[in-house]
């Protein structure tokens, strides 16, 4: 199950956060998207180590933790896409999959001429669609 | 095989060295023993690895050992084959010979013996024992040592080498080292090629049903140990992790169910580190090996080798995945394993991981990006260690102890609860416990947040725990439990009670957990569902027995041991996170940190813990998370009385996002601030409020002033503050955008009570410098406490992510203009007034856009002028184009004219507002003063006044603008003039002693003057001829005179008597005096006076008199003689040709003998010619005859000669006797003569 989804500004500021959890946790949620910056921004600052995925948005799983992961994303502008999955067992595809119609989602978001750069992302088209986005999550890894 | 196993371990244990063994033919071992051995181990060896490339290594240790030794001799050749590791990689064949036919019939044959054996590497150490002083016992080894070399090296191959017992040759140890390395450089490759083909088979095998792991774990073991004996780790490592591999690959195949291991005593110690932690027998289960017990023997093996290897990084980046595969393992087996074993587990693995790592770790031997991921690994551990150390504390009943940070509940609600078949019972004289448990339970105050901030604490538990445990207990059914629950929601969950119910539910709540815990329902706790008091006893006892570690068991035992505990592993995780990439991380566990020193008072230390994850979440705007940091970093400071961070704190409480607090609670962060600035502060600091009270400009262009104007300006706040807040001062710096200067400061002067939200406050501005300026800082008192702010908002409300500060805006809000012409004061006068009468002058004032309103016109005449007050002043609006003179005297013909009269008052009028923005013309009436007489010239040229003597000034100061702050100065000159310049001239002596006097009157203005009249009062010796009153003879008054034109009068005046007695009283000047009018424009010049003004739209215009000085001169002779020039030749004068001049003397009238002095006829004359251009012929001076009578006449003729050419004066001739008064030049001489060149000599030039 996707906990969380959200989306870190280039400045490592949160533009949209959104859980999917029944529990009044968010925070806690926060917390891991938070910290999983720093896993980001290792990737991003040693181009070395990050090797081959140097010139890919997909980040892969940036946390190897025994009870959720924690999936990356950088698009060009520096944005970040994070996913909080407390499935342990994920294909690959599907979180790639899953970005791709995430970022699309992001775009159009950000394209809107009232949405302000730089600034949370308020837009409910966008929340809707990502949670369509999210409840579709590893169904329907072809499309 | 696998009975093999016990033999094997033992074999390991045993040898972990290489062996060489020593065939010692002629017992020369003792001899030489000490100093072989010596040599040990091999500084420095060359092997192969196992893909057969040299590999350098160091420190070989080896030992020599006699064939003859008991280790060597007693193994049965299965023995040898299988544990090949352990033989001989060389043999030394010690042997020595004195003479030929010893070694020919005894030595080469029992050597070709020793050496038949091809599976063994072998070589031949000669000793000679000769003394190098014996050359006959050296020469005889040397040639035994040569037939030596003949019969076993080979071109391929040497395999002796000559040892002298009494010093040995300086290259000997090389040989000898270098034969043994290629003795065990064969061995090594043969043996590593054996196991390998060995181990293929059987790998081949591995999916059979035959397929024992034991027989291949031995085999691989083997070589893994032997690559080990050979220090060729790397390759040792490798094997093992093939062996790794090949266990997990098999482990579970073929559905045999083999037992797990974890059951035994200690197991709950992690023994990842510690290969020999059980003998390899006691694991062994069937074919294979217990999983458990087995992993954790591969990892420790493999880590002993990257520990030989120098690479502690790479145990710990291999550590940290093990465990969490391993915890998984553990998971799955959880339901035969004792009660949190997995837990137990990995807190002592981890630790042992971070031991063993952080121990062998050197700082500064790696790459730094190694050394960041090995502390960034360390703390991973630490951390991993922490949050199972919390899971087992939370069981066991300190869950009220661990801070419900978003950090903690990250890791532990999304930590499944322990997971065994059956949950643990209390154990029967628990009862006691559950009582002290339960009073814990109870006596757990809420922890109440600073400023009453209430939230829903975040959740530890990743399900219900009394749920979990009940469940888990066969006895009981679901339905029971949802019963159980009814009663004590609250803390179920863990949250407090106080805050979901009310007091009487809480203390029904109370009671009711009462009533359970009493003694007699504890009996029948089977069948009843555990409470939480109990689940929490039963759990600490299951923990007892399940961790073995006295030290982990103390530190479960009391709260005090815990908290010891989870510090220690806190700072661990988060100093090594600082020093790794991962600085947030370090950050929150600081925060973590932070809380325990609360807890304990250590308000210092948590407040600096606190600032920087706040400095973390602020920084990055994580607003969410910022807002359950900072009221603890307030509630710090204010313990620690550190006013000026609290009122920060408070002010960005203020400034979240409005959505994270709730009115109240943000009403309660204002009054804290409103009150604590309105104590009395210490040491009163700026509080900087940029992130609540935001300005801005207001949209539109900017405010435009010109320079030295003061205006105000309009500037919107917003305001963060939940309620209205007052702001006891406010002021605003406006910044110069191209210069570095500040600009000025705009000060609110009363107290400004700002509305939450949008503010419009107005500044006073006072004047500004010149250029562009934007909004600067804002300032302001809220009580003693003085604030800035130095954010701009966009014109929106600020943001909630306001913390990316927008760039400053850019946009001016002020624009001052560079000094520039604001007004002009002209006159609007082109030509000369009249002196001496009200005149009207016209100063045009026209505003340059720019606002005359308020003008307030200081005028000041200068000497010679002043202003009639008995009149006003008169105002009107001007047309810009020049006014034509047709609409003169009335300003009223245009269709919107204003018009106003305007009253002096000290010497300064102000402007009516009509006249703010439009051209007016100011008319003043004026005087100037001059108490001369005009004075008429007598030459026929009328001869111009002096302007000086008409010119007066006025000075103007006008003052306007908002607060008569523009001052404009000007002095306009004004000039003045009589209406008449008047000259006179004799027009006609009449024979009658009659003058006719003309007296010509020269108009000197720019209007039609009309003389009426005019007389002449004589001065003493002049008497008006005839009758006449000293009235011109002409009758044609009125006389109109244009503008600058002339007119003339003729007087007839005839000399009279001087009265000689009355010289003093007598008028010295004849005065002329004319009546006259003046029809004028007074946008031209002169015009009529102000006084006639009203009288003349009537039409009878105000007489004026003017009165202008005449000097007559009274003539004293009579002309007697009368000389004349007589004409010269028409041929002109000639330079160097003689010329007669002539001059006729004519005898005017008797000579009175008593005024003459002479007596006879004879008149003196002269000739006076300048000598450089006349030469004279003849007298100069002499006496002519001429005769007393009338008429008489005589000519008086000279000769001259012209010098020079050109125009020269003639001769003159004088008569000196004779005044001049009485000598009438009649006609009068020329006062030049041409005098041409002379002519050419042409007589020599002329042809014959």
């Amino acid at each position: 199950m996707i906990v969380c989804v959200a989306v870190v500004g280039h400045q490592n500021n949160p533009l949209y956060i959104q859980s999917f959890t029944d529990a009044d946790d968010a925070l806690k949620l926060h917390h891991i998207v938070h910290c999983s910056l720093d896993v980001v921004d290792e990737r991003v600052n040693n181009p070395k180590r990050s090797g081959p995925t140097l010139n890919e948005t997909f980040l892969g799983l940036l946390y190897p933790t025994e009870n959720y992961k924690v999936y990356g994303y950088l698009t060009n502008t520096k944005v970040k896409f994070i996913l909080v999955t407390t499935d342990l067992d994920v294909r690959d595809v599907d979180v790639r999959n899953f970005f791709k119609r995430f970022h699309a989602a992001y775009a159009d978001a950000v394209s809107n001429p009232f949405h302000m750069p730089g600034k949370k992302i308020t837009s409910r088209t966008f929340a809707e669609r990502v949670s369509t986005i999210v409840k579709s999550f590893g169904f329907s890894s072809a499309g | 095989m696998a009975n093999y196993l016990a033999q094997f371990q033992t074999i390991k244990s045993a040898c972990d060295h290489l062996v060489i063994a020593v065939e010692d033919v002629s017992d020369l071992w003792p001899t030489v023993k000490n100093s072989f051995e010596e040599r040990l181990p091999f500084k420095r060896a060359c092997l192969n690895n196992k893909t057969r490339n040299p590999v350098f290594v160091e420190n070989l240790p080896a030992e020599f050992i006699l064939t003859t030794d008991a280790r060597l001799r007693s193994r049965f050749p299965q023995e040898q084959y299988l544990f090949w590791f352990r033989e001989p990689y060389a043999t030394l064949v010690l042997v020595t010979c004195e003479d030929l036919d010893e070694f020919k019939t005894i030595l080469k044959p029992r050597l070709k013996l020793i050496v038949q054996n091809d599976e063994r590497e072998w070589f031949i150490v000669f000793v000679s024992r000769a003394h190098p002083s014996n050359d006959q016992a050296t020469k005889m080894a040397k040639k035994v040592y040569a037939k030596l070399e003949v019969d076993f090296s080979s071109k391929k191959r040497e395999r002796c080498c000559k040892f002298d017992v009494h010093g040995p040759e300086a290259n000997f140890w090389e040989d000898l080292e270098s034969r043994i390395m290629e003795s065990i450089r064969n061995t090594l490759d043969r043996r590593v090629q054996f196991y390998e083909d060995e181990i293929r088979k059987l790998s081949e095998q591995r999916f059979m049903p035959i397929w024992n792991f034991c027989n291949f774990f031995i085999l691989k073991e083997s070589l893994a140990f032997m690559f080990e004996m050979a220090h060729l780790h790397e390759d040792a490592l490798r094997e093992y992790d093939e062996l790794e591999l090949c266990y997990l690959e098999t482990v579970n195949m073929g559905g045999k169910r083999r037992e797990f291991g974890g059951l035994d005593h200690g197991d709950d110690q992690a023994a990842l580190l510690n290969p020999g932690n059980k003998p390899l027998t006691q694991i062994v289960q069937d074919d294979s090996f217990r999983e458990f017990e087995f992993r954790q023997y591969l990892f420790a093996c493999q880590s002993k080798l990257l520990f030989k290897l120098n690479r502690p990084f790479e145990v710990a980046s291999r550590g940290y995945p093990f465990i969490i595969s391993f915890s998984k393992a553990l998971a799955l087996h959880e339901n035969i394993l004792p009660f949190c074993m997995r837990e137990v587990w990995v807190i002592t693995a981890c630790l042992a991981l971070v031991n063993a790592t952080s121990s062998e770790y050197k700082d500064g031997h790696v790459a730094p990006e190694i050394e960041k991921e090995f502390y960034r690994l360390q703390g991973d551990l630490y951390s991993l260690c922490r949050v199972k150390y919390l899971r087992l504390a939370y069981l066991i009943g300190y869950g009220t102890e661990i801070e419900r940070s978003p950090v903690n509940s990250a890791s532990l609600s999304m930590l499944p609860w322990p997971k065994p078949s059956v949950w643990p019972s209390v154990p029967d004289d628990a009862s006691s416990e559950v009582l002290e448990k339960e009073k814990m339970i109870l006596q757990e105050t809420p922890k109440v947040k600073h400023f009453g901030i209430q939230r829903k604490p975040l959740p530890l538990e990743p399900t219900v725990l009394v749920r979990e445990a009940n469940r888990r207990r066969a006895s009981l059914s679901a339905g029971n439990t949802s019963e159980m629950f009814e009663g004590r929601p609250a803390f179920a969950d863990g949250s407090d009670v106080s805050l979901k119910t009310s007091p009487s539910n809480k203390v029904q709540a109370i009671s009711m957990s009462r009533t359970y815990s009493t003694p007699g329902n504890f009996e029948g706790s089977i069948d009843r569902p555990m409470r939480l008091a109990e689940i929490l006893v039963a759990a600490e006892h299951a923990l007892k027995q399940t961790i073995s570690n006295p030290d982990l068991r103390k530190t479960l035992s009391s709260i005090k041991d815990f908290e010891q505990k989870y510090m220690e592993l806190t700072i661990g995780a988060a100093d090594n996170y600082h020093r790794s990439w991962w600085k947030r991380h370090g950050v929150v566990l600081d925060g973590e940190i932070a809380a325990v020193c609360f807890k304990h008072g250590n308000f210092d230390l948590a407040a600096k813990s606190y600032e920087k994850v706040c400095a973390l979440y602020a920084g990055e705007g994580w607003q969410d998370l910022l807002a359950e940091v900072l009221p603890n970093l307030a509630e710090c400071q204010k313990i620690l009385n550190d006013q000026a961070g609290y009122l920060s704190s408070c002010v960005r409480l203020l400034s979240l996002d409005k959505g994270l607090f709730t009115m109240k609670e943000r009403q309660a962060f204002q009054s804290e601030v409103v009150s604590l600035a309105h104590s009395e502060m210490k040491h009163p600091v700026p509080l900087d409020v940029s992130s609540l009270i935001t300005f801005s400009g207001n949209p539109g262009p900017p405010l435009e002033l010109c320079d030295g104007d003061p205006g105000t300006l309009s500037v919107t706040l917003w305001s963060g503050f939940p309620d209205d807040i007052t702001l006891d001062s406010l002021s605003l710096t406006l910044m110069a955008t191209y210069n570095a200067d500040e600009g000025g400061k705009l000060r609110s002067s009363s107290a400004t009570v700002l509305k939450p939200g949008r503010n419009t406050i107005t500044f006073p501005l006072p004047p500004q410098k010149p250029g562009s300026y934007v909004l600067g800082v804002l300032t302001g008192h809220i009580g003693h406490l003085t604030f800035r702010s130095h954010s701009f908002s966009k014109g929106g409300p600020a943001d909630s992510d306001d913390f990316m500060s927008y760039e400053k805006p850019t946009r001016p809000i002020l624009k001052v203009f560079k000094p520039r012409p604001l007004v002009d004061l002209s006159a609007a006068i082109s030509s000369a007034l009249l002196i001496n009468e009200a005149q009207w002058i016209g100063i045009i004032a026209q505003p340059i856009n720019y606002s005359l309103k308020g003008a307030v016109l200081h005028i000041d005449t200068g000497p010679g002028l002043k202003i009639e007050e008995s009149h006003s002043i008169e105002m009107e609006s001007y047309g810009n184009a020049p006014k034509s003179s047709s609409d003169s005297g009335d300003g009223s013909v245009a269709v919107n004219k204003e018009f106003d009269q305007l009253s002096l008052l000290d010497g300064k009028i102000e402007f009516p507002d009509w006249a703010s923005d439009v051209t007016s013309i100011l008319w003043i009436p004026i005087r100037a003063i001059d108490d001369k007489l005009a004075r008429g010239s007598s030459s026929g040229v009328p001869q111009r006044q002096s302007i000086v003597d008409g010119m007066r000034t006025i000075a103007l100061k006008l003052e306007f603008g908002i607060s008569k702050n523009q001052i404009y100065d000007r002095t306009i000159a004004l000039h003045f003039t009589d209406p008449f310049h008047v000259s006179t001239r004799v027009a006609d002596k009449c024979n009658d002693g009659t003058l006719l006097l003309q007296v010509t009157l020269h108009s000197q203005v720019k209007a039609s003057l009309t003389v009426y009249d005019a007389w002449l009062d004589l001065q003493d010796g002049f008497v008006h001829a005839g009758q006449g009153d000293g009235r011109p003879i002409s009758g044609f008054f009125p006389l109109v005179t244009s503008p600058t034109s002339r007119a003339g009068l003729l007087f007839s005046v005839s000399l009279g008597k001087r009265i000689a007695e009355d010289e003093n009283k007598a008028q010295p000047d004849s005065i002329l005096n004319i009546r006259y009018g003046i029809a004028g424009d007074r946008t031209n010049g002169a015009h009529p006076p102000v006084a006639a003004k009203s009288n003349e739209t009537e039409g009878t215009g105000q007489d004026l008199i003017f009165r202008s000085a005449l000097v007559l001169q009274q003539p004293v002779l009579d002309p007697c003689l009368a000389v004349g020039f007589l004409p010269l030749a028409s041929d002109g004068l000639r330079v160097g040709q003689l010329v007669t001049m002539k001059w006729r003397i004519e005898r005017l009238k008797d000579i009175e003998v008593k005024k003459v002095p002479q007596t006879d006829d004879e008149v003196l004359y002269e000739v006076n010619a300048h000598s450089e251009n006349w030469m004279i012929a003849g007298r100069k001076r002499g006496h002519v005859s001429l005769s007393t009578k009338q008429g008489s006449r005589i000519v008086v003729s000279i000769l001259c000669v012209p010098l020079i050419a050109g125009y020269v004066h003639p001769p003159q001739l004088g008569l000196p006797d004779i005044d001049e008064a009485n000598i009438s030049c009649s006609p009068a001489g020329p006062h030049l003569v041409c005098v041409l060149p002379p002519a050419l000599s042409s007589s020599f030039c002329i042809p014959a």
